[in-house]
């Protein structure tokens, strides 16, 4: 990970590039994980909150007798099992946080070349398979791309896409999420 | 034990492209706007606290990104019915969502595929500001 060291602040045009291409593949912070299983209290409270009556989330006796063989989860709650939200750092993360050092994240690397201001422009998830109940959901997360420097209609900047993968107690993936960001360079006052 | 005589859920063979959904209107409450960041488990201070998210250079708290998913989920499922399977959500964001506004998001059928039995909906939900999300959900619906 050497490539990913060093002094970054004076990074610009196709340096930084080079800089930030390195990243491409490589994984993106701790594996997120949720310290209890899918389950139905926090789904009720999404499904209040949401306005969201579906008895395949809400009603066992439906949800038993239907297609899909019991509770499940809303799929797009996908991300909220693994939000790390007030809780203290695992010690995983916290063996993470020190091997990582002085390492910059691709996000930190862009804010270090004057990128400091981001906003999210697209999320997809894909689902594939139904969440019930008892399942232990983790998450790794990997910088899929990261876009060459881009004029957009809040500034110049760049794209990066990180993809990440959810997974159950088997290990096996049951939905991703692509979530794109623009990381731009905030116009000054006087442009 | 059933609250209630469950909604029958949409058939494959009865959906065509070009039917449309029944639209979705939120109010956006500022309750709302925390009961769904809280829910999702976001607590990032954009999302309950006023006086962070004016120092963060936004006129307000303003809808996290976990919840538009779970708007636009339950858009296509009120639709479907409960026996559906969604595959995909992707979505493109714009401009926010603020308390005090309204989001109503509309659809239709825009593709459907006979092979597994799943439909397309192409997506928009608007507020006063314009687009906030557009779309397209990928829903596998019964035989």
């Amino acid at each position: 990970m050497s490539t990913n060291e060093g002094k970054t602040a004076a990074l610009e045009g196709e340096a930084l590039m080079k800089v930030l291409e390195s990243y491409a593949g490589t994984q993106d912070g701790a594996p997120g994980s949720c310290p209890y299983p899918v389950n139905d209290a926090m789904i009720h409270h999404w499904c209040d909150a949401i306005g969201d009556r579906n008895p395949a989330y809400l009603d066992r006796g439906f949800a038993e007798s239907s297609s899909h063989g019991g509770i499940i989860a809303p799929p797009t709650m996908l991300q909220a099992w693994t939000m790390r939200g007030l809780r203290p750092p695992t010690p995983e993360e916290e063996a993470w946080a020190k091997e990582a050092g002085d390492r910059k994240s691709v996000l930190q690397v862009l804010d270090a070349a004057g990128f400091t201001s981001v906003v999210a422009t697209n999320c997809e998830q894909e689902y594939f398979r139904e969440l019930h109940p008892g399942d232990q959901l983790t998450h790794v997360v990997e910088i899929e791309s990261v876009s060459p420097e881009k004029k957009t209609g809040l500034g110049v900047g760049h794209f990066v896409t990180q993809l990440y993968k959810f997974m159950d107690a088997e290990g096996a993936v049951v939905g991703t999420m692509r979530f794109r960001i623009l990381k731009f360079r905030p116009p000054r006052a006087a442009d | 034990m059933s609250e209630a005589k469950a909604r029958p859920t949409r058939r494959f063979d009865s959906v065509k492209v070009g039917d449309t959904l029944p639209p979705l209107s939120v109010p956006l409450s500022r309750t709302l706007i925390v009961a769904t960041a809280i829910a999702s488990r976001d607590y990032q201070d954009v999302h309950h606290d006023p006086t962070l998210a004016k120092e963060r250079g936004s006129p307000d708290i303003f809808m996290n990104i976990l919840t538009t998913n779970g708007f636009v989920g339950r858009f296509v499922t009120d639709w479907t019915g409960p026996e559906a399977t969604l595959r995909k959500v992707d979505i493109r964001l714009g401009a926010p969502n603020y308390p005090g506004d309204e989001m109503t998001i509309e659809g239709s059928v825009t593709a459907r595929d006979e092979s597994n039995r799943t439909v397309e909906v192409s997506l928009r939900g608007r507020n006063r500001l314009g687009d906030h999300v557009t779309g397209k959900v990928v829903v596998a619906l019964p035989a």
